[in-house]
């Protein structure tokens, strides 16, 4: 009751005093009736009657009464608050006053908040745009990703076929609509240059389980899902502006898509961008539900109202089951016992499929910024407590002359308020500038970028931490400037003792910012030293010097071998024969492209693994020279020669972590190996080194090469290693390619090592970020610590000119303040390595090659950050050897 | 219909109590009696409803109260028309002079036909 008595005054909250405004109106009821008694009496009205007359006159008391009650309150209420904001209003001139009359630690205060704020409200941005807010979509909590799971493959994430989009679409009751995706690239052919389009191909209802319709034109409509039906094609609001210049006579007219004629039936909103900001355009898959493989579909759906999420998860697996028992030769093989094989049908929330990996960086970078902005908190806690004690005889003046304490603490937390909102306006100005420049960075790769900004949900996340922030600095050192500070403290002699407890609390928070920021400090420490080891990492091949460009190969060559054959040799002879160029050969694709073809494979004459027991390997068709312009070293065999063409016997080229698996030394060659997707045997003509691919931080897994010119394809990927300056020779290589083939789109043209880099973006980003919040943390606890030393140097000015007087040693002074900082050091040290072995444990999945308490980056970082704080001392303690035994005597 | 007679009382009553507060302080009782000497006791039904308008006058800052002594010498509370009040008055009354005329008028005629 008491703290609630206290808080209202603080705030002078209005209290209730409707007793007295009661009377006040049965005061006036009372004289009103008495008058007109008086009058009816004066006019000869018997005294009885007169009161009877009078109260009928005037009508219902208690109605009037309550009335008048209710409208006095609220009067009394607003008059309150008015009052209340001028005096807060008071205050606020009075604080801007006293911060202005100290400029310089204003402004140091002010930028520190700033840092702190801004950092929060940056990060705070990302993760509420990323990880917070609902999809752009209606309800978009109903909608759905579906794809499968079959964990004894190893593949977790195992796409859909056609088949199964027919079937879960025609089966489930669980979903209002149901649609499915994949992304594609398409060659945009019939204008002065062929330009590669990133498209998604889907089916009917996509636009229909999203809710959003075409800006202009039309969606799909069921029956375009059919094969021959689907020459149509919707656009994107870019695609529009950058390709067509947005002419409004667009729709019905055709474009050519890979030489074929395709009708424009819609262009979407400038918002709509699914699956991803590079989709440029959707057409319809042209579905065939008698497509068993090319598991490449997502699903998409958008549940019933009422159904759960794992109801539709039963429901679809059910029916996933049941397909998998009616087709035992689902992968080529014999019999399939679903319940055994755990395959399953995943069913997620969109919003968690489209953010994935990137929840875990996100919450601990926001866990990094939120410590960093408590270390700025006690960096301003510190300044003011170093104030608090200045300004102690302010305090207690105004104290003596009537001010209540309520008030006085007031006044001091509408000062620290005030510097924390002055902070988070410069803070709110640097978070806008850093998430704009996030948002339209190249290298940052981030789901859901576009949607990233600084809106009304941020800016009122700001406004609370704010607030916190000020109260927090503000009430923790006044509450302990004011306790039991009386009058009698005017007097300087007891000035001593409040130093004494000013410093306390000062070593408290020094200690405080000391392990905060050790804990940040490690936790950037480790995932440098990840990074440092991933990027380090001998991968099994030498991306240096390697470019790769996508090479769509018309239709005129495309999926026969026979057909392409000719084309892809003069191709390869010309760029080997261009100046600069050492190596260059094409395959389906390059490591960590994304394009490889992952199947199980059999080896012949040994048992055949039950059906979902294969091994998984990437199938890749190589032409002769791969390897070697890879750099993946031939460890037995041959490379692929073209004479392995459709007229020779099919051959392959195994990778070590097949061959040790099976094989040993060269008895693997002239064995034969098959993947279970295609029933051909190839005969093995070699075996090379094995390779990471993809993902870094995984093993090598298997690698299987087929002969290209065995095998054909459209989508080709061309690797060439120059030597020298290779932009020009890169140039020339377009030219000629596009000399010999103008129909080729050239413009997905990469340095294969920044192929691989992307892959470690948004590990490169975690690590930027954190070693960045950390490098500021260790920066705001070293000048902590030396305020805070400082101060208490300057406090004690006359304890250490006594001790200089009476033949003290000025070094010993030194180690005596120097000893002060080490143990304080030790404190915050020692505080933070348990502080970090506990919050390190959470960024475990983030972290490559490095325990979460790697004991050398502990024990460095820890010595380093011991190293500053204590180096932070030594100005202050040298201070303290030159102290002037009469400055002190004659401060009093 | 009886909310459509209290609305339009409330806002008679209000601006007459402006009139009379116009001649200077006053308290309840006699505010009472000038109105109904006035307006012949057709605004103020029940004198009682007299105070929640007072009450909500003086909410508003149109008019502000204060006890004092009355002529018979009872301790009464007085009100006073403010700056504000005085403002509000006459804007109040100009709208009353321009349109209730042509009301009356409007609702005394006869027959649908314009004129």
């Amino acid at each position: 009751m008491n703290v609630g008595h206290d808080w209202r005054r603080l705030f002078r909250l209005p209290r209730d005093n409707a007793r007295a405004t009661a009377r006040e109106i049965d005061d006036e009821i009372a004289f009103h009736l008495a008058m007109r008694e008086e009058k009816l009496r004066r006019l000869g009205v018997e005294p009885n009657e007169a009161r009877a007359e009078a109260r009928t006159r005037f009508g219902d008391q208690q109605l009037v009464r309550e009335e008048c009650v209710s409208i006095d309150q609220q009067h009394a209420r607003e008059v309150r608050l008015m009052e209340w904001l001028d005096s807060v209003l008071a205050d606020l001139r009075y604080a801007i006053r006293t911060l202005r009359r100290r400029p310089a630690f204003t402004l140091v205060a002010t930028l520190t908040l700033a840092v702190g704020i801004g950092a929060t409200t940056a990060m705070f941005t990302l993760v509420n745009g990323i990880l917070l807010r609902p999809l752009p979509y209606p309800r978009s909590d109903r909608i759905v990703q579906l794809y499968q799971a079959y964990p004894e493959k190893g593949l977790d994430h195992w796409g859909i076929s056609q088949e199964n989009i027919a079937m879960y679409r025609d089966r489930s009751s669980d979903f209002e609509s149901f649609a499915a995706y994949r992304g594609g690239r398409l060659t945009l052919t019939g204008g002065d240059r062929a330009v590669r389009l990133n498209v998604a191909l889907v089916t009917a209802d996509f636009f229909h389980v999203l809710g959003v319709s075409p800006a202009r034109g039309r969606p799909f409509t069921r029956d375009e899902d059919a094969q021959g039906r689907n020459d149509i094609i919707i656009l994107s609001d870019g695609l529009w502006h950058s390709r067509f210049g947005g002419r409004t006579d667009l729709i019905g007219s055709t474009m050519e898509l890979d030489g074929q004629p395709t009708r424009i039936v819609g262009i979407m909103p400038p918002s709509f961008q699914f699956p991803d900001v590079q989709t440029q355009a959707w057409l319809p898959m042209g579905l065939d539900p008698t497509r068993r493989h090319a598991w490449f579909n997502l699903g998409l759906a958008r549940l019933k109202p009422g159904v759960s999420i794992e109801h539709a998860h039963r429901q679809t697996t059910a029916i996933m089951w049941d397909w998998a028992r009616r087709e035992p030769d689902l992968m080529g093989l014999t019999s399939i016992q679903p319940e055994r094989t755990r395959m399953e049908t995943k069913v997620v929330a969109l919003q968690q499929a489209m953010v994935g990996d990137t929840r875990r960086p996100l919450v601990v970078l926001l866990a990094s910024v939120g410590l960093m902005l408590l270390i700025a908190i006690a960096n301003v806690a510190t300044l003011l407590s170093s104030r608090a004690a200045v300004r102690q005889r302010e305090i207690v003046l105004r104290t003596a002359l009537g001010a209540t304490r309520s008030r006085v603490t007031r006044q001091l937390l509408t000062e620290s308020i005030a510097l924390a909102v002055g902070g988070a306006i410069i803070g709110v100005a640097l978070a806008y500038v850093a998430v704009r420049g996030f948002t339209h960075s190249e290298i940052v790769a981030l789901p859901r970028l576009s949607e990233v900004h600084v809106d009304a949900t941020v800016l009122a996340v700001t406004l609370i931490v704010t607030l916190t922030s000020g109260i927090l600095f503000g009430l923790l050192p006044t509450l302990h400037g004011l306790r039991g500070r009386r009058a009698a403290d005017l007097s300087s002699g007891t000035r001593e003792s409040a130093h004494r407890s000013v410093r306390r609390f000062n070593n408290g928070l020094v200690i405080a910012q000391l392990s905060l920021s050790l804990v940040l400090l490690i936790a950037s420490g480790l995932m440098l030293e990840s990074f440092r080891r991933l990027t380090t990492l001998d991968l099994g091949f030498r991306p240096d010097g390697v470019t790769s460009i996508a090479l769509p190969l018309p239709s005129k060559y495309s999926n026969s071998a026979t057909r392409s054959n000719p084309f892809i040799a003069t191709l390869l002879e010309r760029i080997r024969a261009t100046p600069g160029v050492q190596l260059a050969a094409l395959a389906w694709g390059l490591p960590f492209e994304g394009n490889s073809n992952v199947d199980g494979y059999l080896i012949q004459g040994r048992p055949i693994p039950s059906s979902g027991n294969e091994g998984q390997t990437y199938q890749i068709a190589a032409s002769p020279g791969y390897f070697a312009t890879l750099g993946i070293p031939l460890l037995y065999g041959r490379d692929f020669t073209t004479a392995d063409d459709t007229t020779g016997t099919p051959v392959s080229i195994i990778d070590e972590s097949i061959a040790r698996k099976f094989f040993t030394g060269t008895n693997a060659l002239g064995k034969r190996i098959r993947v279970t997707g295609d029933t051909t045997w190839t005969t093995i003509v070699g075996v090379v080194g094995a390779i990471h691919d993809d993902d870094a931080t995984q093993l090598p897994g298997p690698h299987m090469y087929v002969s290209l010119a065995q095998q054909g394809s459209n989508q080709l990927a061309l690797a060439v290693r120059t030597r020298g300056n290779s932009s020009s020779t890169i140039q020339e290589v377009r030219a000629m390619i596009a000399a010999l083939e103008p129909s080729i789109p050239l413009d997905h043209v990469r340095l294969l090592t920044s192929v691989i880099g992307e892959s470690f973006a948004t590990r490169r980003l975690t690590e930027l970020l954190l070693a960045g919040f950390a490098a500021i943390a260790v920066l705001l606890a070293g000048v902590g610590i030396y305020g805070v030393m400082s101060l208490s140097v300057a406090n004690r000015q006359r304890e250490f000119g006594v001790r200089l007087a009476v033949g003290a040693d000025p070094a010993g002074l030194v180690r005596l303040v120097l000893r002060e900082g080490v143990v304080l050091a030790a404190l915050g040290v020692g505080i933070g390595v348990i502080g970090a072995l506990v919050a390190t444990r959470s960024m475990t999945s983030l972290l490559y090659g490095v325990s979460p308490t790697d004991p050398l980056i502990f024990l460095s970082l820890a010595v380093l950050l011991a190293a500053i704080a204590v180096a932070s001392c030594v100005m202050p303690a040298r201070r303290a050897s030159k102290s002037d035994p009469l400055v002190a005597l004659r401060a009093d | 219909m009886a909310d459509a007679q209290s609305d339009l009382l409330r806002s008679s009553l209000d601006l007459l109590i402006l009139k009379t507060l116009s001649w200077g302080p006053m308290h309840g009782y006699a505010i009472s009696e000038w109105i109904e000497a006035a307006s012949e006791s057709v605004v103020l039904l029940d004198e009682g409803t007299l105070y929640p308008a007072l009450h909500r006058l003086e909410r508003r800052g149109w008019i502000a109260a204060e006890w004092g002594v009355s002529d018979n010498n009872r301790r009464a509370k007085f009100y006073r028309l403010t700056n504000a009040g005085r403002m509000r008055f006459r804007a109040e009354s100009s709208v009353w002079h321009r349109h209730a005329a042509p009301i009356v008028a409007t609702l005394a005629r006869k027959s649908p036909a314009p004129s």
